[in-house]
């Protein structure tokens, strides 16, 4: 657990969640009645294999899908059935998205690619761009174009883009999905680094390395929970190997 | 500058080829309203700037007692009124026998009404009798100039004058006798201003009243002044607007104003359906990014605007620069036109409006090209994020249909299945082959149209070779008896005023025997008809003008009385709208002339030059005209407007070209991926250009039956703007026509092979098949 000291609420809980794609015989059920807790500066890392059923829970938690069935609340909130353009205003003011593919707009600096949220979700309260940057170890690299930047550089920006909007949670799906071992370490330093200064952190992969970083295991399969396991003595990122 | 912008900027710029085609299309577009809806504002106010200074009338009367109708007109609240003398007789000009006409003014002044502008010489010297001002169209056709003298023929004789000047009419901009004869050959009629004095003595007294109305160009027709000229015993009011001139000259302006809107609209669609492309595809391209940014909680509203900023840039540019090179065609459309028809007074003005509208079409254009791609980018799913391209959609109903034609070679089959998928790309292909099939049909319809009712006017309905008139000498025989004379009819030819329930309409009434050979009296339905021994015939613009229909009864209203006549046939003649009845008919309802007319046709192969001097040669032939001269001198100007069919044609194989440019180039970046996969293969580059640039033809073969109902519906209705009592043009084309505009556009579309091929080789074919694997 951090030992920052949280303030603010940034826990999630889901009771009962299930998703279900298509409709009759073509019906997929993605999660099937979910129950889970993560409490406010929690590190949790959801493992699973394909299809499981991850993505589609970093999704509602994230606000970006909504849950067939199911309470879901997030920071205190209940975004249970809340329309997508109030859930756009929660994930401005509450979320924080990482992906595999970094999707940096590769005609925008490092700078302007953090710039741009900011322009399209009308927050400038939080930190400067260049602290972003900084705080993301680019500060030297602020005006260089993507295709200028390795792999874990352009992962950093995307982290550096997803903290613009001052999140309480962070939500990581496969960050390190597209980074050989050494780049993965760092973006995974980073959002332990993050975690530890006291936002939630939700890694979703299947790379159970990453695992070890985690104050808890969250293990899913087939739409269901098999196992939630506490790890008492998480790992230093710069330890993790695969 | 704002991080939006930038992003903005550098997006137009890293695909600036297709931002390049779409501005100068939006370009073409505003460029081509504010060039002809700027001419069309500075010829009107050119002419009415010359209306003003020379005193055009507002109305002139004839029959009754003139100084009456004008006393009543004053009276009525005219601002000003006065009487002339007008009269059409032979001259003989240059050698050339002609009807010709003199216009009674004031020895000394210009009159209060009807003035003219002197341009070279003199004006009528006070006292004079024998002095002459040439209007200028007859002074250039027949090279007069001040000293030269000329012969006008009156009841009396010959009489020959001096020509002290040369003068521009308000009244002849356009040089023509009659409504009926807007279009005439040019040797074949000549105005001259004479001292009201000397008119009066050979030919009659004032036969006119001209009345100007206080608000002179803007008067209605029906009002307290009018309706007093009727009262005064008017047997005709005409209106200035109603003029000859002027009414031929309006048609022309008519035409302007339609191309004004008709053509810009064309460009303007094609670019913004060039520009929905563009930014569709730059859209689909940035879908996992712009999905991150709303998972990041970016506002749909600033997304929207994002886009939009795209499409207002790229209409914004081609909306200025489009509007400053609109404005300088404007002056040189303008002054080209007025040096042309020879219009006095030249206006050249670039109105805000004008230019404000220009800017604003473009930025239009751009906007609402870019509006849907923008709704499409606002609405994006978040969890799109998560995909690093598209998902694959199941294929569809023509994708299984083409799987099954095994027959086929795989890369004709490939090109087949992509017209459906994606069906934004095909139909913006096929509607850039429609709208060029509109804009080449549109253009080639009006010119083979034109020249076929020419043709149909000169060659099948007027047979005559020339039109004599002759006062005493010279009679049928003697004009038989001319080698290589064929047949001579006597006609009678006059001036009428039709009228039927209040309403009148001035024409010309011409009269044949029955039987008559030298003219052709063409239905509606195709068929001809003959003349009827009672009761009269008349070309089908009467029916709109007096709504009137077969078997209603006119009034023939002429210096000699009323005539009731029952309306017999209604024909469909390109030219004009006369009124035709039986040799006796005719001469009943028309004053007696002292001139005797008659038509006559040539044997096969005879000099016409020659039969003109033989002719005109005879004792009492006062005027003489060829009537196939028209036509020579037509076609003679139709060098001009192949011109005009080239530059059209052009613009609609820039049109076609922008738009399948733009679709093409999407189907590259959008196929980046398959198309990088085939030349790791080893597939040349000419066959993967070929896969693409035969979807392209594909497509715009799709879009070309519709290309074709449109191009002709367009050719109809552009046609029917011209389409008046002066003319009537139904559309006619050869039948290889619309075939030929079909293949010229196919090539166009087979051409987007050389920039497919390009586009394919730039391919970065290592960097794609990497970014794949990851």
């Amino acid at each position: 657990m951090t030992s920052t000291a949280v303030t603010t609420d940034r826990s999630v809980r889901l009771t009962g969640v299930t998703k279900t794609f298509g409709e009759g015989d073509a019906a997929v059920h993605a999660l099937r009645g979910i129950d889970l807790e993560i409490a406010s500066g929690e590190l949790v890392v959801v493992l699973g294999p394909s299809g499981s059923g991850k993505t589609t829970m970093c999704n509602i938690i994230g606000g970006i899908e909504s849950a067939t069935a199911g309470g879901v609340t997030i920071a205190g909130e209940d975004i249970s059935d809340r329309r997508p353009a109030q859930l756009a205003g929660f994930r401005r003011d509450h979320v924080g998205f990482i992906f595999q593919f970094f999707n940096l707009i590769p005609t925008l600096t490092a700078r302007e690619n953090v710039e741009i949220i900011l322009a399209l979700t009308g927050k400038s309260d939080g930190r400067s761009v260049d602290e972003l940057l900084e705080a993301v170890g680019l500060a030297d690299r602020a005006d260089s174009f993507p295709a200028q930047l390795s792999g874990g550089q352009q992962q950093r920006v995307a982290v550096a883009r997803a903290l613009a909007t001052d999140p309480d949670i962070l939500l990581a799906d496969e960050p390190t999905g597209a980074l050989d071992l050494p780049t993965g370490r760092q973006i995974l330093g980073l959002l332990q680094q993050l975690n530890r200064e006291g936002r939630t952190v939700v890694i979703v992969t299947h790379n159970s390395s990453v695992a070890r970083i985690a104050h808890r295991v969250v293990t899913v399969v087939d739409g269901a929970i098999e196992s939630a396991e506490v790890n008492p003595a998480p790992a230093d990122a710069a330890d993790v190997t695969w | 500058m704002r991080v939006t912008t930038r992003k903005s900027l550098r997006d137009l710029r890293r695909s600036r080829a297709q931002v390049v085609a779409v501005a100068v299309t939006i370009l073409l577009g505003v460029m081509i309203f504010v060039a002809t809806a700027g001419a069309f504002e500075n010829l009107t106010a050119s002419y009415h700037h010359t209306y003003e200074r020379l005193a055009l009338p507002t109305y002139i009367a004839t029959g009754g007692d003139v100084a009456a109708v004008a006393s009543a007109a004053d009276d009525a609240g005219a601002a000003a009124t006065g009487t002339r003398a007008q009269y059409d007789p032979p001259m003989l000009i240059a050698g050339t026998k002609l009807l010709g006409r003199v216009v009674g003014m004031p020895a000394g002044d210009q009159p209060e009404l009807g003035a003219i502008d002197v341009t070279e010489g003199s004006y009528l010297s006070a006292g004079a009798t024998d002095e002459a001002v040439v209007e200028t169209h007859a002074a250039s056709t027949f090279g007069l100039a001040p000293g030269d003298t000329l012969q006008v023929y009156a009841a009396d004789g010959w009489h020959e004058v001096t020509v002290v000047g040369v003068a521009v009419s308000a009244e002849y901009i356009w040089p023509a006798r009659s409504r009926q004869d807007a279009v005439s050959d040019p040797h074949s009629f000549a105005v001259l201003y004479l001292p009201e004095d000397t008119v009066n003595a050979w030919f009659g007294p004032d036969n006119q009243a001209l009345v100007a109305m206080p608000d002179r160009l803007t008067a209605s027709s029906d009002n307290a002044v009018t309706r007093a000229m009727d009262d005064a015993g008017a047997t005709a009011i005409q209106a200035w607007e109603d003029m000859p001139s002027q009414a031929t000259l309006n048609e022309d302006l008519d035409g302007f104003d339609e191309m004004s809107k008709a053509f810009p609209a064309l460009f303007l669609t094609a670019a913004g359906v060039a520009s929905y492309v563009m930014l569709s595809r730059r859209i689909l391209m940035e879908r996992p990014i712009i999905a991150t940014l709303m998972a990041g909680g970016a506002r749909r509203g600033r997304v929207l605007r994002m886009y939009l900023l795209q499409g207002l840039m790229i209409g914004t540019l081609g909306g200025v620069v489009g509007v400053l090179l609109g404005a300088l065609a404007n002056g040189a459309v303008t002054s080209a036109y007025t040096s042309a028809l020879g219009v006095p007074d030249t206006i050249v003005e670039n109105y805000p409006w004008m230019i404000a509208s220009g800017v604003v079409f473009g930025v239009l254009v751009g906007l609402l090209g870019a509006l849907f791609p923008a709704l499409a980018a606002s609405r994006t799913e978040p969890a799109a994020a998560m995909h690093a391209a598209a998902p694959l959609r199941p294929p569809g109903p023509w994708s299984r249909l083409v799987a099954r034609l095994r027959w086929m070679p795989v890369p004709a089959r490939m090109a087949l299945r992509d017209i459906g998928r994606s069906p934004r790309r095909t139909i913006a292909t096929m509607l850039g082959a429609v709208l060029s099939m509109v804009l080449v049909l549109a253009s080639v319809g009006i010119m083979t149209t034109m020249v076929h009712a020419l043709e149909t006017q000169y060659d099948v309905i007027d047979n005559q070779d020339a039109s004599v008139a002759v006062s005493g000498g010279t009679d049928a025989a003697a004009l038989e008896a001319v080698d290589g004379v064929d047949a001579v009819e006597a006609t009678v030819v006059g001036q009428v005023t039709a009228r039927a329930d209040g309403t009148g309409y001035a024409t010309v009434l011409r009269g044949f025997r029955t039987d008559t050979e030298m003219h052709t009296f063409l239905l509606e339905d195709g068929t001809t008809t003959t003349l009827p021994a009672s009761g009269i015939l008349a070309g089908v613009g009467l029916a709109d003008v007096l709504d009137v229909e077969v078997g209603d009864q006119l009034t023939l209203v002429t210096e000699a009385g009323d005539t009731t006549v029952t309306l017999e046939g209604l024909l469909a003649e390109p030219m004009g709208t006369y009124l035709y009845a039986a040799e006796d008919v005719a001469r009943g309802a028309l004053p007696d002339g002292t001139v005797a007319s008659y038509d006559v046709l040539f044997a096969d192969g005879v000099d016409r030059d020659t039969m003109r001097e033989d002719i005109t040669a005879l004792d009492g032939v006062v005027a003489y005209e060829d009537s196939k001269a028209l036509l020579t001198t037509v076609q003679q100007y139709l060098g001009l407007f192949w011109a005009f069919i080239g530059v059209m044609i052009a613009l609609g194989g820039v049109l076609a070209l922008a738009v399948m440019y733009v679709t093409l180039a999407v189907n590259v970046v959008e196929r980046t991926g398959e198309l990088a996969t085939l030349r790791a293969a080893g597939v040349p580059v000419r066959k993967v250009a070929g896969t693409i640039s035969t979807e392209n033809v594909v497509a715009t073969a799709l879009g070309l039956p519709f290309g074709l109902v449109a191009g002709t519906i367009a050719a109809a209705g552009f046609l029917s703007t011209f389409s008046s009592d002066l003319f009537t043009f139904e559309l006619w084309w050869s039948w290889w026509v619309p075939w030929l505009a079909a293949a010229g556009v196919l090539v166009a579309s087979a051409l987007s092979r050389i920039p497919a091929a390009r586009a394919v080789r730039r391919v970065d074919v290592a960097r794609v098949v990497r970014e794949r694997a990851v």
